[in-house]
């Protein structure tokens, strides 16, 4: 007799959101452990990657680097090279170190505020990850200027959940699904008897409301969008997501969704897109394979959207189940639905 | 019998908005109180004890036609004095309390006395006929539990009630539905504290009155700590689980008032109930950090109730099935939540059963106001106010009594058994040098 299928989900707090795990097994008691060991090593992850815990290596990092080489732990090490890799590759759209001109905002404090121009450009003097330099001989970091500061807020929860997947398959689980707050998530395997992983893309103007469902199989999706953190002062809307070459919000965006083999790639690419903008990202999917782009933009007025899909190469092969789009351009179909 | 819960009652307005005031209307027994409360069939009582605790009641009494106090009694004549001129209503006034139990025309009687005198007028109360309300905690000793079994048997049609009244207390009426719906999932624990920085004494002009005065400080009368303070969360714990104690152990000490008192300042009680529940409690007199309040905890929630709040917790925990599920997640950006839970207010108001659209959206209203720091959810009455109305109620619309006499009897004999556990302490397991 084969054995019955058990589904656990559970949830934990970490990273300032929450992380959602289900997983499918056949021992309810061997599910609980496993996902035990997922939420400890989240735990672990953000103990060490917070900028908010003085004590994190990374919070070491920060205060220390300038002044001296400091040899980083491996796996944040290789976190920190890919990060430097994607804000290569795009140009710098993507940059760790754009945590004072968020501060300059006042998107850390939750009280929004509008900076001179001459603030901002004072600011953007200690940012730019030109300024870290990683010697992979010795596994170390130095900053090569005063005030920098590394923030791994886009990057951080879709290695967190990529670490998260290492464990579940090195535990033999197959079928799985980790959120992180709903911006990072990774779908292992399919859920039994099903094509995939459902997954319905919030509306950029109803969080109750689907824009698209798709369906995902070995294969992680991430979202940056401008409508969870931002500021209002008079008519104009400022959202948290900062362009790092000009130290201004990104604008006419309302959200980039990506899919990639991975979540920590997804997670960097879905602001590096956001801040890039669709003609930039058609430009950088044509050089770099296994990735589906969708933004949503807005439309004109009544709460309408655009949405536009891109391709890379060998996109087809990352195991997205494309949305049914009933209107890829002039988004009727967030209203009707 | 005054303490620092309950003055912290006291001092609140037990009508403090309109709103309040529609919602007591809305309780079935209150609203018929209010349209019987002629003076014809109002319950004729008596007071016995019009010290603090027994002024606290008399307060909240002059606000209840459904009772008419015709006589008070004291045996301290400026207690006396102030019942009198609490009560306003000119009631004849008496040292003996069994004068008091003589007169015919009393229904009632309401007693709050030194701990020591509660049983021996609980029994003479029902053997003179009358209704009694007695203050809690309901004995001293543990033979006056079945003496006042005894008596209340053999007087069926009378009304025993024991003074505990945050059975009365919507908030914990609420919070205790919470518990039998599940809300909590399986409740294992529940944690209480009384904590103040207080001498817990009263002043005495003449030094012949200490005793009488500051009675809760001698053994020969009180039941000290335990049964002043603690006797209201045992019973909180008795009501979570359904059952009384099966046994406790404790600790404690006269560590802070050396000041000729001879009960315990610093006191700590750990109950076991059949089938795993365990009660903390705990109450000091020399730090008050920690407030009043008791947490009641389950493997699913917490539910805080600290000084008339109370604040739900839930428990982050896996579920587990069997089968696959219609798998539906969402994806959006980072939805931030706090690494500690904020927790969600207890609204201390009941819903009706079918609730209306308007009734919800009421609800949804007040949620989102309170979120915003505009709204206070509050009790709709004092639980104090609530008990005694409740009395009149059993009286003479035959209302079940809100904490009758088997709740009074475990509260009481936990009380009696916790201070006996740290009276006669086990065997400790000592700490010994290692050098």
């Amino acid at each position: 007799m084969p054995a019955a299928v058990i589904r656990y989900e559970a949830s934990h707090l970490a990273m300032a959101t929450e992380f959602a795990l289900v997983a499918y097994g056949d021992d309810p008691q061997y599910l609980s452990a496993v996902g035990n060991e997922v939420f400890e090593e989240i735990d672990r992850l953000e103990a060490q990657l917070s900028k908010f815990n003085p004590k994190s290596e990374l919070s070491v990092i920060n205060r220390t680097a300038a002044s001296g080489s400091i040899c980083v732990e491996p796996k944040l090490f290789a976190l920190l090279l890919k990060a430097v890799n994607h804000s290569e590759s795009t140009g710098g759209s993507f940059d760790v170190t754009t945590g004072p001109l968020m501060k300059a905002w006042g998107f850390f404090r939750g009280k929004g505020r509008v900076p001179t121009n001459s603030e901002i450009a004072q600011v953007l003097r200690r940012v730019g990850y030109r300024h870290l330099r990683l010697n992979r001989a010795d596994r170390t970091i130095r900053f090569d200027v005063e005030g920098l500061e590394i923030d791994l807020g886009a990057i951080g929860k879709g290695y967190a959940v990529d670490r998260a997947v290492d464990i579940l398959r090195g535990y033999g689980i197959t079928r799985a699904l980790v959120s992180s707050g709903s911006s990072s998530l990774y779908a292992l395997g399919t859920p039994p008897g099903a094509r995939g992983w459902s997954i319905s893309l919030r509306n950029p103007y109803d969080s109750e409301r689907a824009a698209n469902v798709i369906c995902l199989r070995n294969c992680s999706l991430s979202t940056s969008g401008n409508y969870e953190k931002f500021f209002t002062v008079g008519a104009k809307t400022y959202a948290h997501i900062l362009n790092p070459a000009t130290g201004k919000p990104v604008e006419k965006m309302l959200a980039a969704i990506i899919l990639a083999p991975c979540a920590c790639d997804a997670d960097a690419l879905s602001t590096a897109l956001y801040v890039m903008g669709v003609e930039r990202s058609r430009e950088y999917l044509g050089t770099h394979p296994d990735l589906m782009a969708l933004f949503y933009l807005p439309g004109g007025k009544d709460q309408r959207f655009r949405r536009v899909l891109l391709h890379s190469a060998r996109a087809n092969a990352i195991g997205a189940f494309l949305p049914r789009t009933r209107d890829r351009t002039t988004g009727n179909r967030a209203r009707a639905s | 019998m005054r303490d620092k819960v309950n003055d912290d009652v006291t001092r609140r307005n037990f009508i403090k908005t309109a709103a309040s005031a529609a919602a007591i209307a809305a309780l079935p027994g209150v609203a018929a109180a209010a349209e019987n409360s002629g003076p014809s069939d109002a319950v004729r009582y008596g007071f016995i004890g019009t010290g603090t605790q027994g002024c606290t009641l008399l307060r909240f009494l002059t606000t209840i036609p459904a009772g008419r106090c015709l006589a008070t009694c004291d045996i301290y004549p400026p207690n006396l004095n102030k019942g009198v001129d609490t009560i306003g209503s000119k009631p004849d006034t008496y040292e003996d309390y069994r004068q008091l139990l003589d007169r015919k025309d009393i229904d009632a009687v309401l007693v709050a006395t030194p701990l020591y005198l509660h049983a021996r007028m609980t029994i003479e109360g029902l053997e003179a006929g009358k209704h009694v309300f007695i203050e809690k905690s309901m004995f001293f000793k543990e033979e006056e539990a079945a003496q006042i079994r005894k008596v209340a048997a053999a007087h069926p049609k009378q009304i025993l009630q024991v003074g505990l009244h945050r059975r009365s207390s919507v908030l914990y009426q609420v919070g205790m539905e919470m518990v039998r719906k599940g809300a909590l999932g399986k409740v294992l624990l529940v944690q209480s504290r009384v904590t103040t920085h207080s001498s817990w004494r009263r002043p005495v002009a003449d030094a012949k009155y200490e005793r009488l005065i500051n009675w809760r400080m001698y053994r020969e009368y009180s039941g000290g700590l335990m049964a002043e303070m603690g006797s209201h969360f045992i019973d909180i714990a008795n009501w979570v689980f359904e059952s009384e104690p099966v046994s406790v152990i404790g600790t404690g000490g006269l560590d802070y008032w050396k000041d000729g008192r001879e009960v315990h300042d610093n006191v700590h009680s750990i109950f076991d109930y059949k089938g795993g529940g365990r009660h903390h409690f705990h109450c000091m007199l020399f730090n008050g950090h920690h407030s009043n309040g008791v947490m009641i905890m389950g493997d699913q929630g917490t539910l805080d109730i600290t000084d008339d709040r109370g604040i739900y917790f839930r428990e982050p925990v896996a579920k587990i099935s069997s089968g696959p599920a219609k798998e539906n997640w969402w994806a959006g950006a980072t939805v931030s939540k706090a690494a500690s839970q904020k927790g969600v207010l207890i609204f201390p108001e009941k819903e009706a059963k079918d609730s209306g659209f308007v009734d919800r959206e009421l609800r949804y209203a007040k949620q989102w106001l309170a979120s915003m720091g505009i709204y206070q959810p509050e009790e709709p009455f004092d639980p104090y106010w609530g008990e005694l109305v409740n009395f009149f109620a059993s009286i003479r619309e035959g209302k079940p009594v809100v904490a009758p006499l088997e709740v009074g009897v475990a509260d009481a004999m936990a009380v009696i058994n916790a201070n006996r556990a740290i009276d006669e302490v086990q065997k400790p397991s000592r700490s010994k040098k290692t050098t």
